[in-house]
């Protein structure tokens, strides 16, 4: 499987539990559809990009910091917007954001047909 | 070495025609086969018997006759089975035995007399153990009978220098004249020294491989004895 | 003729010597003594280098041209197969650096760089195998590390005398199976059993007495190896559930450690959201 697909769906399934776990907050219930979604296709973004610099460079620390830092960066974005419809919730979005990044830049990492497998290697 | 023990001793004839123990074995064992294994293993023989078995000299001369004579009347050499042991192991094993049990009836004939038995009178002996020294007086006597073989054939030969470089500097126990010493001596190049040399270790080699030839069982057990004689 | 204890040894020493006599070799000094044989460091005169030249009691067999064709970077290369003057049959090869395994395994190595040369071992077997050569005599005493990790194979077909105890296969017709026999002893002379259950449990299905029992061939062995190296459960060994769960801990460890960390981070912030 591509390294890009393996990054698209572990995102998506771990975006959509990460964004599922808000079912925790009465608070959010109410717009749990939402979240759900934009966690998940935020999940998909991060895996993308990871899926792609996996078929790129080949190490799995490196995969971590990618994947964690495109969570961080993303989930930062996601915050921005939460923030700018009331009370702001960094830390609850973004350190979450950072730990399943890393989990999907590893998983990139470790799955899926690196891209040079063609030249036999 | 006693002269008295020297029974059996060389026959100097040209070994060429050595055929292993279980050939001679297959055609009945002929005595010039036998004369080969008691001229090799005479000596160890006796020398065990009167280490093991604290023997005199006369009392150790007569259990070792008694043994070979033992031997050729027993089928002892038909029993032999190489893939067991050696031949040279066999017969210590045998020796052993025999000396035992005569020693035994010995004892059996002294015991309530009060007798001391006899104690070894010349102890030149014995610092190891009876089966060591058993081999190295094996590997003695197969060096003193090759060199036999060696001198007997460079004398039919006619290769008198080469057995004189040989004993001047291989058969020296003292300080050795160097290769230029002995090329000065006989005056010839110090690379003939070297030849002759190498030949005559060569032949002496030759001829302690012949004399294994005919006391042990085959290939295998030949090349087992060779490895054996260097360590 | 008198023969006193110090001719006899000197006459021992001289006769045991190779006599190079004809050939293009001079010898320089004794450098092991196997069961096979004695090996001796020589300079070849006509190429100007040094070889070593092992001299045997017992004659060359006629696998001798197979194994000299045989091409792989872990088999010691033979230049040349010959009689000498005494009757002695000799192999002379590359003069190598190194220490013998059996003293390499004295040394502290990891696991891993152990198994390393095994593997090294058994790629040579397998080579030796699909060219129709059985090596027959397999142990530490015939295994080479170079100085920069190179293994090499050496003492290949050549019929043992006796063979050794504790790395010749029970059988008494020695074929690829029996080498498979003693690469496993050689494993397991290289690893101790507390290292690794699992890689003890390779080296003793190696090492059946049933033949049918072992890998049937060395390519299976050294497939089994890898096994083990990734991580995966090995064909010789049903491993107990606590072993499987450990083993799956391991390999997953980083996964479970970011797993973790999820699970910390979102029980602190639910937590301590009221603060």
């Amino acid at each position: 499987m591509n390294k890009i697909v393996v990054g698209l769906i572990f995102g998506l399934i771990l975006g959509a539990i990460d964004g599922a776990t808000a079912l925790f907050y009465p608070e959010t219930r109410p717009v749990i559809v939402g979240i759900m979604i934009g966690s998940s296709f935020k999940g998909m973004l991060v895996g993308l990009f990871s899926g792609w610099f996996a078929r790129k460079v080949r190490s799995t620390g490196w995969g971590i910091v990618v994947g964690s830092s495109l969570g961080l960066l993303f989930a930062f974005i996601v915050a921005v917007m939460d923030a700018s419809k009331g009370k702001p919730h960094y830390l609850e979005i973004m350190l979450p954001g950072f730990v399943v990044g890393a989990i999907v830049g590893f998983l990139t990492q470790r799955m899926g047909t690196p891209a040079v497998a063609k030249s036999g290697a | 070495m006693d002269a008295d023990t020297a029974i059996g001793g060389p026959d100097g004839r040209f070994p060429s025609t050595h055929v292993s123990l279980i050939e001679a074995a297959a055609s009945g064992l002929s005595e010039a086969a036998m004369d080969k294994v008691i001229a090799l293993y005479w000596k160890p023989v006796y020398r065990f018997i009167r280490i093991k078995f604290q023997k005199s000299n006369e009392d150790a001369k007569d259990l070792t006759q008694g043994f070979f004579a033992s031997a050729l009347q027993r089928d002892f050499f038909p029993r032999f089975d190489p893939t067991k042991a050696s031949f040279r192991t066999y017969i210590r094993m045998a020796v052993e035995r025999y000396a035992a049990n005569q020693h035994g009836a010995e004892n059996r004939q002294k015991r309530g007399g009060g007798v001391e038995f006899e104690t070894v009178e010349d102890q030149e002996i014995a610092t190891e153990s009876p089966e060591l020294e058993f081999d190295r007086e094996w590997r003695r006597q197969l060096f003193f009978l090759a060199l036999d073989d060696l001198r007997a054939h460079c004398e039919q030969t006619g290769k008198r220098a080469q057995f004189s470089i040989f004993e001047d500097y291989d058969l020296s126990d003292r300080d050795r004249l160097s290769y230029s010493d002995l090329a000065v001596k006989y005056g010839i190049p110090e690379s003939t020294v070297n030849n002759h040399l190498a030949w005559a270790r060569r032949t002496l080699r030759a001829f302690i491989t012949e004399r294994l030839r005919g006391t042990t069982s085959g290939a295998r057990e030949l090349h087992e004895e060779m490895r054996r004689l260097w360590k | 003729m008198e023969v006193s204890d110090s001719v006899l040894d000197h006459l021992r020493q001289v006769i045991a010597l190779p006599d190079l006599t004809g050939t293009r070799y001079e010898l320089e000094s004794e450098i092991g003594r196997g069961g096979m044989g004695v090996v001796y460091a020589a300079r070849d005169r006509e190429l100007d280098r040094r070889v070593a030249l092992k001299v045997l009691e017992v004659p060359i067999t006629g696998e001798a041209q197979l194994i000299a064709r045989l091409e792989h970077p872990s088999i010691v290369p033979i230049f040349e197969t010959g009689t000498l003057a005494d009757g002695r049959s000799f192999y002379a090869m590359k003069l190598m650096s190194g220490a013998r395994l059996d003293r390499y395994a004295a040394d502290t190595h990891t696991l891993s760089e152990r198994l390393r040369v095994l593997r090294s071992v058994g790629e040579a077997l397998a080579y030796a195998h699909s060219q129709g050569v059985i090596h027959r005599d397999l142990k530490p005493q015939n295994v080479m590390v170079g100085e920069f990790g190179e293994v090499y194979v050496m003492d290949w077909g050549v019929d043992a005398v006796a063979g050794t105890a504790g790395f010749r296969a029970p059988e008494s017709t020695m074929d690829r199976l029996s080498d498979v026999y003693a690469l496993g002893a050689l494993l397991k002379f290289l690893v101790s059993a507390s290292d690794s259950p699992a890689v003890a449990a390779i080296a003793e299905k190696a090492m059946s007495t049933d033949r049918r029992q072992r890998y049937d061939s060395v390519s299976a062995f050294l497939a089994d190896i890898d096994r083990f190296e990734q991580g995966l459960a090995v064909e010789a060994w049903s491993e107990p559930i606590w072993h499987r769960l450990r083993r799956f801990a391991s390999r997953n460890a980083v996964l479970l450690w970011l797993v973790a960390a999820y699970t910390l981070v979102k029980f602190l912030l639910f937590f301590l959201r009221k603060f």
